[in-house]
């Protein structure tokens, strides 16, 4: 597959000690600003948004939240997502697959010291991924070849359309989570979250509660660290000591 | 590659690492359904192709196979083990006229590189021949190279962890490796997966280091069918659901198997003191309650497995703060704890950590360093002999010292490379008594004077000294779901005999008798003098006896322990009768 992310460096000397005061006085600050924004705030994220969407009436974006201290890296949401997202018909029924993690929109990226770090679309309010995409909106649907679906509001992408350029995968990768996977055959974008029509099954099945399905998810700027930032503080969080 | 049976992909990849050849052999889907399971299918294809005994365990010929089952890969709990077969590189017979005889070895570790391996196309990778240089092997589905591994050559395996991912590019490849140990030859290295998991026993590392190969990384994107989906999906809901049902479920989560080390010390079934005692009144100190308190920061879990019953840790203060590791688990803290007679946790960590670093197994080497110890405090060797250090019970850093010499092989450190069976045999006088082995491999955590069954299980394993009795495949229907086949309780107890039956001709061919049946005086002779089973004893006449009723019942000969012609032929192992009908 075309999933080729560089593993940082994660020797000791790169590493620092997390203040965890100053973590949570991070996430205050940051409920605080997105929730000062406003709709001044959204004018600027793109065409789509604003068109029918004032800061009261926020469609209802909701997004997959690991607790990464519940995450034993077991790979079961991977499995399950395959088997709900790529299905199989057998004598005119629809039947989950067998759970290839191929077909999977969440990978698990597994670091040393240990920490395992399921990634997944975190469903950017801003989408710097349709933002880069550079196929012109359907002058009907106002759809980009990748956009955002109307009803669950996760990403996704019209492989008709689709110029398989790689953008939003680049742009992902560079600024976000890098959750984009281009098709190793055709290059266009794949293994995108969809939240399984509001069901999400790496949710449901995740035997150690570390997944849940949250309502949220703004402007992606403010929490889409890729797995390697994310390991490299927990890994100083969970494992260093004080000498 | 012609039809393969459901479940497999029906082709093994086959590296000759002295042409750098690759090969994709077919399964035969006979082998298939009379050997299932890793275990099964390696010494299947273990005795087609080391069609003579004595061949030396370290020479090119030797297969080494990696192998997981038929379930593998598919997400079900608890079931991503992969099985290394090859010749044994640790046991020896009393006698035979084979200079290199050995058993059959197989250890398994859990973790990813099984369900990897399926997810690459194959159903097992067979290693032969020796590279020139060291060498690393890469698969990526198809593509498969055998690449330059010099610079990593004497790498400890945490670093080449850590290295090898930035190597790859990739931290979706899963991969394995051995450490210095395994490099140096010592007959009890390990082969590790995620740095901390390791397929410990019968020194299969000491086999992938004589063929000069450092690792090997897989990466794929396949699965095989299975033959009936909807009866699997649907099994796989139920199994899912079982687990949650389960009370274990809770108890394996919080202390995983360290929950056992109060236990079985509070059972007198603990391997304690070089297997002198049952009862270790420390054991409090370097349990599963004290870890948790202590040590332990988080849990981990192998593929699709809801137990998570693996715990990373970190030491935080005194002279090994900053050590971070998986353990203690039940058979790492007995053996290198208990047995030694060590209450710190933070050094028993910093033991544990240095073993999977260098890449040796856990229980060997706290065998071997259990017996200098005692040998040592009885006077039958001296400090000079132990090339100066002062190995007394319960001495962390003396422990530590002795390690680095084994893994380098240096001074006293390569003779206590080749176990206890060994050393003893070179130490002489009584010192066998209590050299702790089966075969020449060393015991696990559970002493057996008051544990006849387990004694038992030790003694007649076909690998040596093995406290893993029995085959699990488990999860019957869904292996019937994904192979086709009809699996009840005897077709899986029929299928179960058939291997290990072929494992004893294996192991019989090579001479091993019913003299090597045996376990150390000390298990008849020394009754436990602590704890809860103070006074027990084996009984050697009850031993013999049972063994008489156990060869009468496996349809073998007692007096040599010769599997009959009757036996074989009900089992379909008429050629292996051909091969020891005459010894």
């Amino acid at each position: 597959m075309g999933d080729s992310r560089k593993p940082n460096s994660l020797k000791g000397e790169t590493l620092r000690t997390i203040d965890l005061r100053g973590v949570t006085d991070f996430s205050r600050r940051d409920f605080l600003r997105t929730a000062g924004v406003g709709s001044a705030g959204l004018i600027t994220f793109g065409g789509w948004l604003v068109k029918s969407v004032s800061a009261q009436e926020r469609p209802a974006y909701s997004l997959i939240v690991v607790d990464f201290n519940k995450c034993t890296g077991c790979r079961t949401c991977e499995a399950v997502c395959s088997q709900a997202n790529e299905k199989v018909k057998l004598d005119g029924e629809e039947l989950l697959g067998l759970g290839n993690p191929r077909f999977s929109n969440v990978r698990v990226y597994s670091f040393n010291p240990p920490v395992e770090i399921p990634n997944r679309c975190v469903m950017c309010g801003d989408a710097p991924c349709i933002e880069a995409c550079p196929v012109p909106p359907d002058p009907v649907t106002g759809r980009k070849a990748l956009y955002r679906d109307e009803k669950t509001l996760a990403i996704k992408n019209d492989p008709e359309r689709c110029v398989a350029c790689g953008s939003c995968a680049e742009v992902c990768l560079d600024k976000r989570v890098g959750a984009i996977i281009l098709d190793p055959v055709t290059s266009k974008p794949g293994g995108i979250c969809n939240l399984c029509e509001g069901d999400p099954a790496c949710v449901k099945y995740c035997p150690f509660e570390a997944l849940t399905h949250v309502s949220g998810g703004l402007d992606g700027r403010h929490y889409a660290l890729p797995p390697e930032k994310v390991a490299q503080e927990l890994i100083s969080l969970w494992y260093y000591h004080q000498k | 590659m012609g039809n393969p049976i459901p479940g497999y992909h029906g082709v093994l990849l086959e590296v000759d690492l002295s042409k750098g050849k690759v090969n994709q052999l077919p399964v035969s889907p006979e082998d298939a359904s009379k050997f299932v399971g890793g275990r099964g299918l390696g010494i299947k294809i273990l005795w087609d192709r080391l069609k003579k005994p004595g061949i030396d365990a370290l020479s090119p010929e030797n297969p080494l196979m990696f192998l997981p089952g038929p379930l593998s890969g598919f997400p079900i709990p608890s079931v991503s083990r992969t099985c290394i077969v090859t010749k044994s590189a640790l046991t020896s017979p009393v006698k035979s006229r084979y200079r290199s005889a050995s058993t059959i070895s197989y250890s398994n570790v859990g973790g990813f590189f099984g369900p990897e391996i399926k997810f690459a196309g194959y159903d097992g990778i067979i290693v032969t021949g020796k590279a020139t240089s060291p060498a690393y092997l890469y698969i990526d589905d198809d593509k498969v190279e055998v690449r330059d591994a010099r610079r990593f050559w004497g790498m400890r395996t945490n670093d080449f962890d850590i290295a090898f991912t930035e190597e790859l590019g990739d931290r979706k490849f899963e991969t394995c490796y051995i450490g210095p140990a395994g490099e140096n030859l010592v007959r009890y290295a390990a082969i590790l997966h995620t740095s901390a998991r390791a397929a410990g026993r019968g020194g299969v590392g000491c086999v992938m280091g004589s063929k000069n190969l450092k690792a090997i990384a897989v990466k794929g994107t396949k699965m095989p069918e299975v033959a009936e989906h909807k009866r699997f999906v649907d099994l796989l809901e139920e199994v899912r659901s079982s687990f949650k049902d389960w009370p274990g479920t809770d108890r394996w989560r919080r202390y995983g198997t360290a929950g056992a080390i109060i236990d079985r010390s509070d059972r007198g079934i603990q391997s304690v003191k070089n297997f002198r005692e049952g009862t270790f009144s420390e054991a409090h100190k370097i349990g599963g309650i004290a870890a948790e308190q202590n040590i332990w920061v988080r849990d981990l879990a192998c593929y699709c497995c809801p137990l998570a019953c693996k715990k990373v840790g970190v030491v935080r203060g005194g002279p090994y703060a900053g050590v971070y590791h998986d353990g203690p688990e039940y058979e790492t803290g007995t053996m290198m704890g208990a047995n030694l007679l060590i209450g710190d946790l933070s050094g028993l960590m910093k033991e544990i950590a240095e073993l999977d670093d260098y890449g040796l197994d856990q229980i060997s080497t706290g065998n071997v360093i259990g017996f200098l110890m005692e040998a040592y405090e009885k006077g039958y060797i001296d400090r000079k002999f132990l090339d100066g250090i002062d190995l007394k019970w319960g001495d962390v850093e003396a422990t530590l010292a002795l390690i680095e010499k084994i893994t380098h092989r240096e001074g006293l450190g390569d003779l206590a490379s080749r176990g206890v069976k060994a050393l003893a045999s070179e130490i002489g006088r009584d010192s066998h008594e209590f050299a702790i082995h089966c075969k020449g491999q060393e015991l696990a955590a559970h002493n057996v004077h008051a544990n006849p069954p387990r004694a038992f299980c030790y003694a007649t394993s076909n690998r040596g000294a093995c406290h893993l009795s029995g085959d699990s495949l488990g999860h019957l229907n869904l292996l019937g779901a994904i192979t086709g086949q009809t699996w009840d309780f005897p077709s899986y107890i029929n299928t179960g005999e058939r291997i290990f039956n072929l494992e004893k001709c294996f192991n019989y061919r090579e001479g091993f008798r019913r003299r090597d049946d045996a376990l150390p005086d000390r298990f008849f002779e020394e009754p436990l003098t602590l704890g809860p089973a103070k006074g027990a004893a084996l009984k050697r006449d009850e031993f013999e006896k049972t063994l008489d009723n156990y060869y009468s019942e496996r349809g073998w000969d007692p007096k040599t322990t010769r599997p009959s012609k009757e036996k074989l032929t009900s089992l379909g192992l008429d050629f292996a009768w051909k091969e020891i009908r005459r010894l």
